[in-house]
């Protein structure tokens, strides 16, 4: 059996990866893409310790997250077509209506 | 010592897909680098003793949230779109705190979260996630089922279906 904590570094790794995807990138569904890789990250995390504490409810926890991953990928991808039909682009910084 | 060799081999085809993810210009690429990376990671599950949540990473995730990230890119025709770098200090900065809000996550893991292995055999198969997840997380489940119905509506309503059209 290979050690947790080797499944939490690869964890932080791809997790550190999202996050540099997110702050970098304008193109939104690059963004969005890293924000699927973080959420994967964490899944990683919950089955690592799920393991190491013999615990049912991190499964069922992942279960729950992919769940909402698929409904906020739904939704996520709705708003940038949507975003796409009024600008005619999906560089986030041009959707700066709001922004002060 | 053959699980030490899958596991390094997959979790460097995580890590690089992610990072091609991060930095390749063509989000086409992007998605399709995405897909190996959830598919190493679903690799990590069966090496976690998970099996049904590996078939699951590769059939909801890879499966069909990729395959709708591709059929968005695709009908926005994106790869045509040239994404303009960001500004060098976002940039700079971007890089640099993500660098190092890593570095440290993983000094921190590994000076301080190393364990020992449990003793003794996870069995965490279909059958006992089924089992806790149709008796103690039953209500959480129907929840899910609603939150996925709403999904549908407001993507359906979101993504151009225009109600003066069809009346």
């Amino acid at each position: 059996m290979i050690p947790t904590h080797w499944f939490l570094i690869l964890s932080a790794i791809l997790f550190a990866i999202g996050v540099c995807g997110v702050l970098t990138r304008k193109n939104g569904i690059t963004i969005f893409m890293s924000i699927e890789l973080m959420v994967n990250a964490v899944n990683l995390t919950f089955l690592a310790y799920a393991r190491q504490f013999h615990q049912i409810h991190g499964l069922i926890f992942v279960f729950f997250v992919m769940a909402i991953a698929a409904a906020e990928a739904a939704v996520g991808l709705a708003i940038f077509i949507s975003l796409f039909h009024h600008r005619a682009t999906i560089d986030v910084d041009e959707a700066n209506l709001m922004r002060w | 010592m053959i699980e030490y060799a899958v596991f390094f081999f997959f979790a460097a085809v995580a890590v690089i897909f992610a990072l091609m993810v991060v930095l390749h210009r063509n989000p086409v690429v992007g998605a399709l680098a995405l897909v190996a990376s959830f598919f190493a990671l679903a690799v990590m599950y069966v090496l976690l003793e998970a099996p049904f949540l590996a078939a699951l990473q590769v059939i909801v995730y890879a499966g069909a949230i990729m395959v709708l990230f591709l059929f968005v890119i695709m009908l926005l025709n994106l790869q045509k779109q040239s994404e303009e770098p960001t500004r060098p200090l976002q940039q700079f900065l971007g890089y640099a705190g993500s660098a190092a809000f890593g570095i440290g996550l993983v000094y921190y893991l590994s000076k301080y979260a190393v364990m020992e292995l449990p003793a003794g055999p996870f069995i965490a198969d279909a059958r006992t996630v089924g089992i806790r997840l149709f008796e103690a997380y039953i209500f959480p489940f129907e929840m899910v089922s609603i939150l996925l119905l709403a999904a549908i509506v407001g993507a359906l309503l979101l993504s151009g279906v225009r109600m003066e059209e069809r009346t």
